[in-house]
């Protein structure tokens, strides 16, 4: 049998999921951390159950691209239960989706989830009052704790279809949905009602049955003045419906004292206060801790203690046995999969990775993200984008691949283009981030090129696809989740996810390279390709010994910051040379993952369209910026 | 120009039956912060900026309290807190609390 968590954005889908599979799937508090629809199995009472988890969504009315994956899968036809998660102290919020989801005919289950929350504001609904009105199955449940877990899973496992009384008031029982209704599930009934609201692919469902569709045309234009006036109409009458069930059902409270933003929340939102804020934890949590603890304390630990003391000898003695030369070259040469694959992975990345997905984890727990959203969103507007972006590019700087999925979670195909563009182009991954601050430290004037250099690119690209790309411009919108103490158990948890899935993904990649890097050198294609490189590595004014890091680069963003890594403890680049280099490799074209999934979200055009792109502003830039230091005469 | 509610000019208002009063409210975008309101009427430009109000929970009869306006709107409602840029909320006609 099949259980379907349905809800809105950020009532603890995913936590719940969890739960009930043992699978974890990543938990935030951001509205919109599940974009795709994840599935688990696992047994109980000896029957085979399979949970679907779906992104949030606020109503069959979809405005994003993850509510309409989320509707999909609600209404998926064959056996399922549903389960509506709703948000304990927020249930009049949550409860006409609810009389919705009771119209499709399936058994539904309503978890009253983070009750927790709910019973500390003193607001804790009476759960068998709400159950007995219903006539579903209402169960209490803490996610983060487990409390009502087994319950909920009797219920959910047990439940009957509903008995449908839930059509709406008079004036809505039209002959459009009349005529609809009785049909398989209440699925055309609901069509019936999104199509009188004007929802496009719900007209689409409709129109091979022309007379119904008719009617719906008609009725849509001549009684209700249009689909606005209908969509208003039905969701004002659902939601007096949910209040007159609610009564009684949620203790009085005086609204003055719930839920009242903080102290702390006002700090974060005034621009005056909220800004400063932001330093604080950019330099802190990403200069200070990602830069200096990930990328040099930790990575200097790994590479000079662990590889070279430990790793490098004992690597040595045993390809020492293999005769040919080719072979241990493989392994053991300086492209070998040992000194390149293993060693730029474990040693250089990792720590740097795991350091940033540790401080991402805090900040997206606390809640802090959509109050970031909040404040950027009037400079996000110049370019394009809404305050909603900051999601997907403070993602970027973990792993861009990541936030290119994430970019779904935009609005329109306009913002979703600019944020992979941008992304692409000018938020360079944590790894990057880590091995350019770990070079860059020494000389603070080179960090501040460096980053300038990036702002200008960002804004000014950005402003240009504005300009350029057709389509409305972005507006903002988003629910202010509470801040919350972020639990230790669930920030570890997500980073040892994170960082899993992270591996899993580079490391093929990076012994793959080793692999084609090796077979270069071996047949010459790698002297050639590095030769033609020379010129243009020349022509922003970097020694020829820069190429192959850029090389690397096309195989991972980070490989390539990584190769940098060495170059700048060679001593081959003055301080000039290196923020140059810093800033082109930082520009420089999407890695392979990233590309893959460029074309995945957006089409081989776009994604060519960016890699172009990125290539011709990397160099131009870098060519620029090296120049001016040049001739300024900074520290070259 | 007509209520959509009630069918009637400007001069139905007073004393509107169906607590519409279409013709006698603000603009969200307008009010202050600290100020209460009763959300009237969407009045947005496109279905698209509809459904996000909707989403938001901005329903005629909702009320409200505006948090802050800058650098977006914020507001309190049904316990939760929802943020929206000035132009959607330019969208929302509401009537001040007495």
């Amino acid at each position: 049998m099949r259980l379907v968590l349905v809800g809105a954005p950020n009532v603890g889908k995913s936590a719940l999921f969890g739960r009930l599979t043992g699978i974890y799937a990543v938990v935030s508090n951001y509205p919109g951390t599940s974009v795709e629809i994840t599935h688990g199995r696992f047994t109980s009472h000896g029957r085979d159950v399979e949970v679907v988890d779906t992104p949030g969504m606020y109503g069959f009315l979809a405005v994003s691209e993850e509510e309409r994956v989320a509707r999909r899968a609600v209404l998926a036809g064959g056996a399922r239960t549903i389960v509506h998660v709703v948000e304990a102290a927020h249930l009049e919020r949550s409860l006409p989706l609810t009389l919705q989801l009771l119209t499709l005919g399936a058994p539904v289950v309503v978890a009253c989830n983070l009750l927790d929350e709910a019973r500390r504001e003193l607001r804790a609904p009476d759960l068998a009052l709400l159950s007995a009105r219903l006539g579903v199955p209402v169960v209490g449940t803490v996610a983060t704790t487990g409390e009502g877990i087994d319950e909920l899973l009797e219920a959910a496992l047990t439940a009957d279809p509903p008995v449908d009384g839930w059509s709406l008031p008079e004036p809505f029982r039209s002959p459009a949905i009349r005529l609809a209704g009785g049909q398989e599930e209440g699925r055309t009934r609901l069509a019936a009602e999104l199509a009188l609201s004007g929802d496009e692919s719900a007209e689409a469902e409709l129109k091979p049955d022309p007379a119904l569709w008719r009617l719906v045309a008609a009725e849509r234009d001549e009684r209700w003045s249009g689909a606005e006036g209908y969509a208003v109409a039905v969701a004002t009458a659902r939601r007096r419906m949910a209040l007159a069930l609610l009564d009684g059902v949620v203790p009085e409270a005086d609204p003055a004292s719930v839920g009242r933003t903080m102290l702390l929340d006002r700090l974060a939102l005034s621009p005056w206060t909220g800004l400063p804020l932001v330093a604080v934890v950019l330099y802190v949590g990403f200069y200070k801790f990602v830069g200096g603890f990930g990328a040099q304390t930790a990575v200097d630990w790994l590479d000079r203690v662990v590889f070279t003391r430990w790793v490098a000898p004992l690597a040595a003695a045993v390809t020492g046995v293999i005769p040919w030369q080719a072979i241990r070259d493989l392994v053991n040469g300086p492209y070998g999969l040992i000194n390149l694959g293993l060693r730029y992975a474990f040693a250089i990345v990792l720590p740097i990775v795991t350091a940033f997905f540790l401080v991402f984890a805090l900040l997206e727990d606390s809640g802090y993200l959509p109050r970031l959203a909040l404040l950027l969103d009037r400079a996000l507007k110049k370019v394009g984008l809404s305050g909603r972006a900051v999601i997907p590019l403070v993602l970027g700087f973990g792993c861009n691949t990541m936030a290119t999925l994430v970019t779904r979670t935009l609005e329109t195909r306009r913002e979703r283009v600019i944020a992979t563009l941008l992304l692409a182009l000018a938020i360079p991954c944590s790894a990057q981030l880590g091995v350019v601050l770990g070079i860059l430290s020494a000389w603070p004037g080179a960090v501040v090129v460096w980053g300038l250099t990036l702002v200008v690119v960002f804004l000014a690209v950005g402003r240009l696809a504005a300009a350029f790309l057709p389509g409305e411009p972005p507006s903002f919108y988003l629910e202010l989740p509470r801040l919350r103490a972020p639990k230790a158990a669930n920030v570890l948890r997500k980073t040892g996810a994170r960082v899993r899935w992270y591996f899993a993904e580079i490391l093929p990649l990076f012994l793959l390279a080793s692999v084609m890097l090796w077979a270069g050198e071996l047949t010459g294609v790698l002297r050639w390709a590095t030769g033609a490189l020379t010129p243009l590595v020349r022509l922003i004014g970097l020694p020829a010994e820069a190429a192959p890091a850029f090389l690397y680069g096309f195989f991972r963003r980070d490989f390539g910051a990584a190769g940098l890594y060495d170059l700048a403890h060679r001593g081959l680049l003055s301080p000039a040379a290196l923020t140059t280099a810093a800033v082109t490799i930082t520009l420089f074209v999407p890695c392979i993952a990233q590309f893959l999934v460029m074309k995945k979200e957006r089409g081989l055009r776009v994604a060519v369209g960016v890699l172009v792109v990125a290539t011709m502003i990397a160099f131009a830039v870098g060519g620029l910026v090296g120049w001016l230091l040049r001739s300024l005469g900074g520290w070259a | 120009m007509k209520c959509t509610m009630c069918g009637a000019g400007p001069s139905a208002c007073e004393g509107c039956p169906i607590g519409s009063n279409f013709f006698v409210s603000q603009r969200l975008a307008s009010l202050a912060p600290g100020q209460k309101a009763t959300v009237r009427r969407l009045a947005a430009e496109s279905a698209a900026d509809l459904r996000k109000l909707l989403a938001l929970g901005l329903l005629p009869g909702v009320e409200l309290e505006v948090e802050r306006r800058w650098p977006a709107m914020v507001l309190r409602l049904d316990c939760a807190t929802v943020a929206l840029d000035a132009a959607l909320a330019g969208a929302v006609l509401v009537a001040l609390a007495a």
